[in-house]
């Protein structure tokens, strides 16, 4: 049976793992729109990571600057120029 | 290629794991509290013992950001609003408010959920603002929630719904002047009285200090408010709110009149 303390490393290594993947995806994908979801996706992932560090503070700036301002202004941004990232 | 960029990943990461297995009593910190941490601890909410240094504030992050750390916070808020007046003077020759009609938005599901919507994102971002001192968050947190409002309103209606309902850049600029005077007349507000009474305080003080016994309020009709903390969180929730704002309507205004030149 699992002890609380490492069931919450374990979550975090996920959580973890999982952030890069989004960070991947988020690079080499062509459709821009996709990328900035991506990219919103591993901030919320980043989001856990800070409540599961003890820094609740720093969560809760995050959540609406990184999942709802940033991926809005490139939202704006992205509408203003090209969808389609080129070679 | 794209086998190569995984396998370039896969590496990365099982090399990154290896050395934190490795190095993990060398790259982890202690679990042990340091010794600036134990005093900030000790004295952020201690009226008993520690009466000449305590903030009041059960919330030892905010009392650091806002009284022992307050200085570095005011620069960083003057960092966040010289970045703001960049921006206005990049388009200040950009932008027309004139009331054109609303564009159609999204569908009717959207916008009524979306008025359902909007009222309990204020109600959050202003808890969060203004229970800084007593629970995790603050001005800038609070600030932040709340102008994902303007956001979301500009993304289902439109940009000319927001300016017709009232909150055009001139007025959202007056609101985020009006919290950043408030911020630093919070921050003099002590000086200024202890100096009509010919004693002695410090610009930026919140509770007595040892030579300098003039004091915030800290309850207000019975519930805490940490003295300056809760004013500073209040002032720099509404600066913030606003600046955000004028953030998005100056993007989106300056992106309606170049396709209108076109």
């Amino acid at each position: 049976m699992l002890s609380g303390e490492t069931g919450i490393y374990i979550l975090m290594a996920v959580v973890s793992l999982i952030s890069t993947l989004a960070v991947y995806m988020a690079v080499v994908e062509k459709d821009l729109v996709k990328a900035v979801i991506y990219s919103a996706l591993q901030s919320g992932l980043y989001t856990i990571l800070y409540f599961l560090l003890l820094a609740p503070d720093i969560g809760l700036v995050y959540i609406p600057v990184a999942v709802g301002l940033i991926p809005g202004v490139l939202l704006i941004l992205i509408s203003k120029t090209e969808r389609w990232e080129k070679e | 290629m794209k086998t190569v960029e995984v396998v370039v990943l896969i590496i990365l990461i099982l090399a990154l794991a290896l050395l934190i297995t490795v190095g993990f009593e060398h790259i982890m910190p202690s679990t042990a509290v340091r010794p600036p941490a134990e005093f900030y601890l000790y004295a952020t909410y201690n009226p008993y013992k520690l009466r000449e240094y305590t903030v009041m504030s059960p919330e030892a992050v905010t009392a650091i950001v806002w009284d022992f750390r307050g200085l570095d916070t005011l620069f960083e808020t003057s960092v966040f609003y010289l970045a703001l007046i960049a921006g206005l003077a990049l388009t200040r020759r950009l932008l027309s408010e004139r009331a054109e009609k609303p564009g159609h938005g999204l569908s009717l599901i959207v916008k009524t959920v979306t008025r359902i919507t909007a009222p309990m994102i204020i109600v959050v971002g202003a808890s969060i603002a203004l229970h800084g001192h007593l629970t995790p968050g603050g001005g800038f947190q609070g600030g932040s929630v709340i102008a994902v409002l303007p956001m979301v309103i500009i993304v289902v209606f439109s940009v000319s719904f927001l300016i017709m309902r009232g909150f055009t850049t001139s007025k959202m600029i007056i609101m985020r002047s009006l919290g950043l005077f408030g911020i630093g007349l919070t921050a003099i507000a002590l000086f200024l009285v202890s100096l009509i009474q010919g004693t002695h305080a410090y610009v930026f003080q919140n509770m007595i200090k040892p030579d300098a016994q003039t004091s915030m309020p800290i309850y207000i009709a019975g519930a805490l408010i940490s003295g300056t903390l809760w004013f500073f969180n209040l002032f720099e929730m509404f600066a913030v709110a606003a600046g955000f704002s004028i953030a998005f309507i100056v993007l989106m205004l300056a992106r309606t009149l170049q396709v209108e030149e076109r």
